[in-house]
């Protein structure tokens, strides 16, 4: 038993906030458990009346009998899906790795050191961020088809980085900024600059890049356009660009429905864990 | 506060580290930067030079592929061009009118969600961790998941006035409210992420000093004003430039949502661009109007800071 009650207009506001967060999500995903009748019914269904996993057997190539006998026909996207499910779990976790031991010691060094040409660097990291997709991916294709990269992971991993490396680092350095002055202290003690950085820096802003370490797996995990562009179609396609097959050639709303649920357990389960350590972190 | 480290730790490595002696010679700062931060300014200086080299040749060039590539040089008639066209400054008038919308709605439910979850007592916490999933979905995903949720023939408009017994459609992407709703969708994306933060700033404001407005008898807006509001402001500024920028670069959320429809009453500058380049292919116009956009984006990130970074800035 609580011993003192909420005011109404908490439980209230609560129930609005929960409303928000789930409806436009339910909405779609409800899709993926109904049949394709149910779907075009008029007007629409709130929920799944028999629900079914078809379409998450179609998506992964199998065929799908329902008890009444009805065949729901395995996708012919299921390949892509499934290359595009393992890539981008692939290249997502490289593109975090690589972020974060990049960005790491270069966002240490903005913000707690002093030296020449601080502020021209600094400007030409934060100009990448501003950066619209739209008006490099030209560039990016052309150099791409020059230099073989279209269709490889490895060209993606790149052009992720470009993404990743920016926002991170921007991040970062506001949080490092905001440790307290511990490095005097260790350099009297007579530590090197790495040792300062490895063992005593990184520990006490643990939560700070862990949480810099999720948003960057975030972006990566979740980019379109590039992948749009650069790799759909091939062995490279990544989840994103895979999905659009169901979006745009043939409009499949239970499999599109289906394989967007998929794309959003792992984020989900990340955004999950993060979430305790946001509250300790304090960037600003 | 973390311990320091231990020399008689588990790790044998950190341990010699420890046990070894002063480095004898130490780097400058300089030099600790440069070797820290130069592999990575070339890095960026490639991805930011050569796409950005690359359009300006572009933009001051009409390239054709039919009958054979052929790239003229123009001049700055591409630019021109841009100034000149309609098109670009309805795209202009749409793209600042969704980017305020979405850096209102997305600060506003912001602080909405942060004040909602702070009040929650222990056994409640659980409830932070559904708030921020939105946050997780990609603009991607979050544009199918509003195309759906707002069509009237899919959408919650139709199924609310029909359980209410009405025939017909309520369809919620229009022609004059698109970018609105587009905004609201945006907002829900990002807003989560925004209310975190805020919420690690709120937690961190002594207690006390509620204690005090509540001896001053203050009213709760004023405690909200004096008391709650201070401590976020910094987290606010860095939030309106992340999503002022974001906004401006939207694609794919309106690619998915919307495609620049209905009409083209929600054709943003980046959705025009999108249009000239890559399905009309006339890569030299593209290029001098992202030039525009650019500009737009490092503009406006600049006028936030005059008016606002330069008092928020820490020492």
């Amino acid at each position: 038993m609580s011993r003192s009650r909420y005011p109404v207009w908490l439980i209230l506001a609560v129930a609005v906030a929960l409303l928000w967060t789930f409806l436009p999500m339910y909405w779609v995903v409800k899709y993926a458990f109904m049949t394709k009748s149910e779907i075009a019914r008029f007007p629409p269904e709130l929920y799944p009346h028999a629900p079914q996993l078809a379409a998450f057997y179609n998506i992964f190539g199998f065929d799908y009998t329902a008890a009444d006998g009805t065949v729901f026909p395995a996708s012919g996207q299921a390949n892509q899906i499934m290359l595009g499910l393992r890539n981008s779990l692939l290249v997502s976790a490289i593109v975090t790795i690589v972020t974060m031991v990049v960005v790491l010691p270069l966002a240490y060094v903005f913000a707690r050191m002093d030296f020449p040409f601080k502020g021209k660097m600094l400007a030409a990291v934060l100009l990448s961020v501003s950066l619209p997709p739209v008006s490099t991916l030209i560039p990016f294709y052309t150099l791409y088809v020059q230099l073989g990269l279209v269709g490889t992971l490895g060209g993606l991993v790149i052009i992720t980085l470009t993404i990743t490396i920016p926002i991170v680092a921007w991040l970062l350095i506001g949080f490092f900024k905001n440790l307290p002055p511990i490095e005097a202290m260790g350099r009297i003690d007579g530590f090197s600059r790495l040792y300062i950085f490895v063992r005593i820096i990184v520990p006490m802003a643990k939560s700070g890049i862990l949480v810099a370490g999720v948003i960057g797996f975030l972006f990566s995990w979740n980019e379109y356009v590039y992948a749009q562009v650069l790799v759909t179609g091939s062995d490279a396609v990544t989840l994103p660009a895979a999905m659009s097959g169901f979006l745009f050639q043939v409009p499949e709303p239970a499999q599109l429905a289906a394989s967007l649920f998929l794309s959003l357990l792992p984020p989900f389960f990340i955004a999950f864990f993060l979430q305790k350590h946001v509250a300790e972190m304090n960037f600003a | 506060m973390p311990s320091l480290p231990q020399t008689a730790g588990a790790d044998p490595a950190a341990a010699a580290a420890a046990a070894r002696p002063p480095r004898r010679k130490e780097l400058s700062n300089l030099q600790f930067a440069l070797v820290v931060t130069v592999p990575v300014l070339l890095f960026l200086l490639v991805v930011v030079a050569y796409p950005l080299g690359y359009a300006l040749y572009l933009s001051f060039h009409e390239i054709r592929f039919f009958g054979g590539y052929s790239a003229e040089f123009v001049g700055l008639a591409n630019y021109k061009a841009a100034l000149a066209d309609p098109k670009f400054w309805r795209s202009l008038g749409l793209s600042l009118r969704f980017t305020v919308e979405t850096v209102v709605l997305t600060i506003g439910i912001g602080l909405a969600l942060a004040l909602v979850l702070r009040d929650l007592k222990p056994r409640w916490r659980w409830l932070r961790a559904m708030i921020i999933l939105p946050w997780a979905v990609s603009p991607y995903g979050a544009g199918i998941f509003f195309a759906y949720f707002g069509r009237g023939q899919t959408g919650i408009g139709t199924a609310l006035i029909s359980a209410f017994g009405f025939d017909g459609t309520l369809n919620l992407i229009t022609q004059a409210a698109v970018i609105e709703y587009l905004a609201l969708g945006a907002a829900w994306n990002m807003a989560p992420l925004v209310a975190f933060f805020l919420l690690a700033n709120m937690l961190t404001t002594p207690k006390r000093l509620y204690d005090l407005a509540k001896i001053d008898r203050m009213r709760s807006y004023e405690t909200f004003w004096h008391v709650t509001l201070p401590p976020l402001r910094f987290t606010l500024f860095v939030f309106t430039c992340i999503s002022t920028v974001l906004a401006l670069k939207t694609f794919d959320y309106i690619f998915t949502e919307t495609q620049g429809g209905p009409g083209n009453s929600s054709t943003v500058l980046t959705y025009l661009l999108y249009q000239i380049s890559f399905v009309n292919l006339d890569l030299g116009y593209g290029a001098a109007m992202s030039f525009f956009l650019l500009a737009l984006i490092l503009g406006t990130t600049g006028l936030i800071y005059a008016l606002w970074g330069r008092r928020e800035e820490r020492k």
